[in-house]
């Protein structure tokens, strides 16, 4: 075949192809609206989700976990174009980590020393380390399946993008029942829960985002 | 070369806004760039092999049209897709390549002429397409038929053809890619 007939045939096809972002938040939304319906028919919402919602401390938790789901969802759409490697800016995920860090930091200082192993420690670690990753799976997996539509070149990073965005979103979903209190919990359980399921979506993106 | 950057976003993006004749035009320029970046990079695949290649980054140029973005230059999107697909072709052929982007800049249309070559994979695809979307693909690429008269050929609506034809170039990206695998 020449190459002026696949160009006759390619030219010939004009269906348009939905923008990915569009795709994104379509299914995005019902992802996360049915893993906060699991939470809540599960485990619950805590009881003083208003006060905890009026408690700044306790309010960072949602800004945090919201604020690593949307920088990374905008890197994540970046790095669906082509050359959106070379374009795109990892910083904001800098300042997201700067700011947990720095939460981290202030609740050491603040939490005597005395009470510091039981903030840390709290009562849930497990059903955290589980159910973030659990209800991440529905959130990651409608990023992976509209942003197969693009056209990474970077798949691990795109996967890993993926991963930080989906359970970052699931983190914030997780929080409406988290009864922690302390940032010394939620900042590092959570963050150790997000890792593990970055680590996994990189992998995963390595293998099904390639075109 | 701004100037020339400026006409193919034009052309793409009335492509993508369904012109088809802007578009049958923004691939015609854009082909010979990529064939003299491929040549000059695997030249030991041969004229038919190299050929292979750029339709090759052709056909992922047309299924991925839709991640440029209106408001970025034409040519770092369409000189990453060529760099990746042109990395991965060589790489399916037992060959590595390293490919510093630089060299996309660099490459000038080395052969602005018609190409006379026959490429031999794509049509080996379209071989394994089912029976209908084959006759579909070749009527309107090889024979240069409408919508209109392939639609009348196959006794199928011109909105049917269309589909069929849409589907049937995503396909041709499957069926290369298991080719490779």
């Amino acid at each position: 075949m020449k190459t002026d007939d696949l160009i006759r045939a390619l030219a010939a096809d004009t269906l348009p192809e939905a923008h990915v972002s569009g795709r994104l938040w379509l299914v995005l939304m019902p992802a996360l609206a049915v893993a906060l319906a699991a939470l809540w028919l599960t485990l619950g919402f805590r009881p003083d989700l208003v006060q905890a919602i009026g408690n700044p401390v306790s309010l960072m938790r949602w800004v945090l976990t919201g604020a690593l789901a949307l920088v990374s969802m905008r890197i994540a759409l970046v790095l669906a174009r082509p050359e959106g490697r070379r374009v795109v800016r990892l910083w904001p995920l800098a300042l997201v980590a700067g700011a947990a860090l720095a939460m981290l930091t202030w609740a050491y200082v603040t939490t005597p020393a005395e009470g510091r192993q039981m903030a840390t420690v709290g009562k849930t670690i497990w059903t955290c380390l589980v159910a973030i990753p659990v209800l991440s799976v529905l959130p990651v997996g409608a990023l992976f399946w509209a942003l197969r539509r693009g056209a990474t070149t970077a798949p691990a990073l795109e996967g890993a993008a993926i991963g930080l965005a989906g359970s970052g979103a699931a983190a914030a979903v997780y929080a409406t029942y988290c009864i922690e209190q302390s940032p010394l919990f939620y900042v590092s359980w959570y963050s150790l829960a997000i890792m593990g399921v970055t680590i996994v979506s990189s992998a995963i993106g390595a293998r099904i985002l390639r075109w | 070369m701004a100037g020339q950057m400026d006409d193919w976003g034009q052309l793409l993006a009335a492509a993508n806004a369904g012109d088809a004749r802007a578009y049958a035009q923004f691939l015609l320029a854009a082909a010979p760039i990529l064939r003299g970046l491929v040549r000059a990079r695997g030249g030991s695949l041969g004229e038919a092999g190299c050929e292979d290649v750029v339709q090759e980054v052709m056909l992922a140029v047309h299924l991925k049209r839709h991640t440029w973005d209106q408001s970025a230059p034409v040519r770092p999107w369409l000189y990453a897709i060529a760099r990746y697909k042109v990395v991965d072709a060589f790489r399916a052929r037992g060959r590595r390549i390293d490919l510093p982007i630089e060299d996309f800049v660099e490459v000038l249309p080395a052969v602005p002429d018609r190409d006379p070559t026959e490429a031999a994979d794509m049509a080996k695809m379209i071989g394994m397409l089912d029976g209908r979307s084959e006759v579909i693909v070749r009527k309107i690429g090889l024979e240069g038929a409408t919508m209109a008269e392939t639609g009348l050929a196959l006794q199928m609506s011109e909105g049917a053809v269309r589909v069929a034809l849409h589907r049937a170039l995503k396909t041709l990206a499957v069926l290369r890619q298991r080719h490779i695998e």
